[in-house]
């Protein structure tokens, strides 16, 4: 039987998300597909399936994604769906748990992991650029219009400047996490 | 100018391709040849067989109908680098012993 489940994730909260889902999977629902804020899980056995969610280049349409799904579906790792965005997509996969008791590694190698971690801090470069001029362009809109307070720009410019402090908080993560792998990198593949 | 030294992933996936192998034989058997020391992800596996497909070491075989995987298999240019990364680490561990006295 299908359960629909409604939930909010930031872009950032990648690792939360995926373990949320790791946990629906432990107690027997496995998700199905997910939207934006809306995830659909189906009654299997607990334990069956254990989930990874990544983040690609391109959107999961594109002829370069494909190809790299189709390899993974090769080592038995199946994408579930994904989700586009500006130039990025979310995917997530699955494979069956006695096959990966572990969990699953996409990335064994030191290399690999910067080249993931890169492209993670770049997609957040973005989300910062984006909040921040809707939320100083909302509040200029609000405050200095020229005519009166406009109280909905306001919000907006709240809103917008908040979810840009979080991004500056993921990033940060993203970047100390970058340093420490090349540090790495210098001694250790 | 010599050679730069291989991932240890590399230098494991063209000793494997000695004979044709899908990405899941790749991964078995580099898992038997290091007695299950490394373990080569997926995502990983992927990323070096195309640059090394790029590089021309490795051939990626017509694909199987049947199966719907592709074989990979060394080049002959692949071999040669194979040899001299063999030599190269062949020179660290007769330092190695002979510095440190081990055998």
């Amino acid at each position: 039987m299908r359960r629909v489940v409604h939930k909010l994730f930031w872009i950032w909260q990648l690792e939360k998300e995926q373990a949320w889902v790791n946990e629906m999977a432990s107690h027997g629902y496995s998700l199905e597909h997910a939207g934006r804020f809306r995830f659909e899980f189906d009654e299997t056995e607990p334990d069956k399936y254990i989930y990874k969610e990544i983040f690609l280049k391109g959107w999961g349409e594109s002829a370069e994604n494909i190809k790299y799904f189709r390899f993974l579906e090769e080592m038995g790792i199946k994408v579930v769906c994904y989700i586009n965005y500006p130039g990025t997509c979310w995917v997530y996969t699955r494979a069956l748990k006695k096959d990966y008791p572990d969990g699953i590694e996409l990335y064994s190698d030191i290399d690999s992991k910067i080249t993931y971690q890169k492209v993670m801090a770049w997609y957040m470069v973005l989300v910062i650029v984006l909040t921040l001029a809707g939320g100083l362009l909302n509040l200029w809109m609000a405050l200095f219009n020229g005519y009166r307070f406009l109280p909905l720009n306001f919000i907006c410019a709240v809103l917008l400047l908040a979810l840009c402090a979080a991004a500056i908080v993921a990033e940060i993560r993203n970047l100390v996490k970058l340093s420490k792998l090349k540090k790495e990198r210098k001694l250790h593949e | 100018m010599p050679q730069l030294a291989l991932t240890e992933a590399v230098f494991y996936i063209l000793l494997s391709l000695q004979k044709p192998l899908h990405g899941y034989g790749i991964i078995q058997n580099v898992g038997e040849l290091s007695h299950g020391r490394v373990k080569l992800a997926a995502g990983t596996l992927y990323g070096a067989l195309n640059s090394l497909v790029e590089k021309g070491w490795i051939d990626a075989l017509p694909e199987n109908p049947e199966s719907r995987k592709k074989e990979y298999v060394i080049t002959a240019s692949g071999l040669n680098v194979l040899k001299e990364e063999l030599a190269r680490l062949s020179e660290l561990v007769d330092n190695g012993k002979r510095l440190l006295g081990g055998n």
